[in-house]
């Protein structure tokens, strides 16, 4: 993975390159087609030159006559040949070393007996331009590579970086919370508008949840009435000892029902106030002594399932609203006790921030990314599937770890770790 | 000795007179299901579905007891509680409220409610509290609970039967009370669990712990009276007479 400023850069290095490459292969091309034409010039002149000697003083020139030029005079018996231009070797007389260069090949004819000439001339000069060329692609390509980099390093951060604070905001960015997602003005289109893009998606996302958080709350407490209604009706309607047996059967399978539905109801509003942070009171709470009153309060219930209790309490206080600690507490509690077997055990530990409910259960466990998950349920459970949501709701209200864990072989633990003072 | 008989008589005829009751509700269904429950035995009750009316006959009228809904058409049902403040009245007041709101209960009660009910709730619940209310209010707990041969002392939380004490546990003793209270009515089992353990503990599926401690109050009661006051019916519920 590569940041789009380095795949940017890359494509840009791979084709400036290539580009470079080639301009450098077209000057040279054409510097070398110019400066051979020039040379082939100045060689078609030179054998002109010795045709109009050979014509004015009726012998061969000296080699000395050409300057550096070097001319080779070959007898030949061939009568025609056309004249032909070709890179060859050049030696420099003075200095004695080899150096590239360009020759021409003619025909000329002195008294009857043809001579091959070849004139070879220097390219040094040539070849000492095509080395600048070559040397300034080069250079030209190495400071493309720094000027990208100082610019990718730079300039291009800077372009970058409203994308990088958008990008921020959005892994901050919590539904829960107020705070709106606004990077401020950027000077380009498309940070601009991806900044108002997300503004808007975070805005509606926002409103959104927040409508269905009022609407969860609106409808749970619009169902209240009924079931109250119901609730007084049934109460009425079990006066009326005229019913038979199997009607108060039924009344009682009606009973059963609608109290479920009212605990449903209750733990929804319950639910939709922790998420709303309707809930502000806080007051110190001695928590081991609430355990203790809590185990008092479960205490027939425990007996009833015959579990035996382990405690391990020491002292810790929270802040927090006494009522939803109370509420947890139970749901701990009952949880424990429901999912409970006969004669089974609960083991309640308090210590160094954290507080431990463990109880005996089943032989398999929980999944623990659904355990708290709303509805989540035994089948043969006939809780509200929403207890160990509103304990999950409530540590997180308050900062709190909450994990679920199990042991073989049929041990269930719910460890609630408290923020550090 | 003969001021304390005549305080247990004062208390015991007191209890006999029928209650005068209001009931401010504007849920029709709810406001009759109330007043039948709640007249049958003896109680007179009047009834009205907003605050106008309430005050009208609360200026009128003097009432044991007012329940009162908080959210009334015309108004927050708080505003009654202001106004009784303010004309200097002390009927008893429970607010019965589908708001299950802590600021609600702690305002309401703050400005003089004397219990705080939320919907949903059982009419054996309701009427168990309007008595609770009543006690507290008019007597100050001074007072002995006469039912047949059964006097209940509520302060002392002890019951008497010819001046031999039955020991009860406490959700015993709660029980009798919310029986007393209830008499001759049919309470379900879903009455009596959410009563014994508060609407905040969801193990109202089991029932079995009710079913032991029916059956021991039973058994105690019956063992002292020779009488069996607790009748189960069908498996529903249970009625005390």
């Amino acid at each position: 993975m590569m940041k789009l400023s380095s795949h940017y850069s890359k494509t840009l290095l791979i084709t400036a390159s290539f580009v470079l490459l080639l301009a450098g292969i077209a000057y040279y091309t054409a510097i070398s087609y110019i400066t051979n034409n020039e040379l082939d010039r100045d060689l078609t002149e030179e054998i002109d030159e010795i045709k109009g000697y050979i014509k004015l003083h009726n012998h061969l020139p000296d080699p000395v006559d050409f300057d550096e030029d070097q001319t080779t005079f070959i007898k030949t018996n061939k009568s025609h040949f056309d004249r032909r231009f070709f890179d060859t070797t050049y030696t420099d007389p003075k200095e004695k070393n080899s150096e590239s260069g360009r020759a021409v090949e003619g025909l000329i004819s002195l008294n009857g007996q043809n001579y091959r000439v070849i004139i070879a001339e220097s390219k040094e000069s040539t070849e000492y331009l095509t080395q600048i060329i070559s040397i300034i692609t080069v250079a030209l390509m190495v400071l493309l590579f720094a000027v990208m980099a100082i610019s990718n390093r730079f300039i291009l951060r800077g372009l970058w970086k409203p994308f990088y604070q958008i990008l921020g905001q959005l892994k901050a960015f919590n539904i829960a919370t107020i705070d709106k997602i606004d990077v401020g003005d950027t000077r380009v289109d498309e940070f601009t508008e991806l900044n108002q893009a997300v503004m808007l998606m975070s805005s509606k996302v926002r409103t959104d949840y927040q409508n269905l958080k009022v609407f969860t709350e609106n409808a749970s407490h619009e169902m209240l009435t009924p079931i109250a209604l119901i609730t007084s009706k049934l109460d009425t309607l079990i006066q009326d000892e005229t019913l038979s047996e199997e009607q108060f059967e039924h009344l009682n399978g009606i009973f059963a029902d609608v109290s479920r539905l009212s605990k449903l109801n209750q733990a929804l509003l319950l639910l939709a106030k922790i998420d709303n942070k309707l809930i502000h009171e806080i007051t110190d709470i001695d928590l081991r002594q609430l355990i203790e009153e809590k185990l008092l309060q479960f205490n027939e219930l425990l007996q009833n399932k015959k579990l035996e209790i382990n405690a391990d309490l020491h002292d810790e206080h929270i802040q927090a609203s006494r009522h939803l600690i109370e509420i947890m507490l139970n749901n701990l509690f009952s949880n424990a006790i429901r999912h409970n077997q006969s004669g089974g055990t609960i083991t309640i530990v308090l210590d160094k921030g954290k507080l431990i409910f463990s109880n005996t259960g089943q032989e398999k466990s929980l999944d623990p990314e659904e355990v708290f998950e709303r509805f989540k349920k035994a089948k043969t459970s006939e809780g509200s599937g929403l207890g160990l949501t509103i304990v999950k709701n409530i540590c997180l209200q308050y900062g709190y770890a909450i994990s679920y864990s199990f042991e073989v072989p049929r041990t269930h633990a719910f460890t609630i770790t408290f923020a550090q003072k | 000795m003969l001021q304390i008989s005549f305080k247990i008589s004062f208390v015991h005829l007191r209890l006999k007179i029928p209650l005068k009751l209001l009931i401010v509700e504007d849920e029709a269904g709810l406001r009759q299901s109330i007043e039948k429950y709640l007249a049958e035995d003896g109680s007179i009750c009047e009834s009205c579905s907003n605050l106008q009316t309430a005050k009208e006959k609360i200026a009128l009228y003097q009432y044991d007891c007012i329940l009162l809904d908080i959210g009334l058409p015309d108004g927050n049902g708080l505003a009654l509680l202001e106004y009784l403040k303010a004309s200097g009245k002390n009927e008893c007041v429970l607010i019965i409220s589908a708001r299950n709101s802590l600021d609600d209960k702690l305002r309401g009660l703050n400005i003089g409610a004397d219990d705080y009910l939320t919907k949903p709730f059982h009419l054996a619940e309701l009427k168990a509290r309007i008595m609770a209310i009543i006690r507290r209010k008019l007597f100050k707990s001074q007072n002995i609970l006469n039912y047949d041969v059964l006097s209940v002392d509520l302060m002392a939380r002890q019951v008497k039967v010819n001046d031999n004490a039955i020991y009860l546990t406490r959700k015993e003793y709660e029980m009798l009370l919310y029986f007393v209270s209830n008499k001759g009515k049919v309470i379900s089992k879903n009455a009596i669990a959410e009563y014994l353990w508060g609407d905040e503990i969801d193990m109202h599926d089991s029932f079995d712990f009710i079913y032991t401690h029916i059956k021991n109050l039973r058994k105690k009661l019956f063992d002292e009276t020779g009488k069996d006051f607790i009748h189960s019916v069908y498996g529903m519920g249970y009625k005390f007479s």
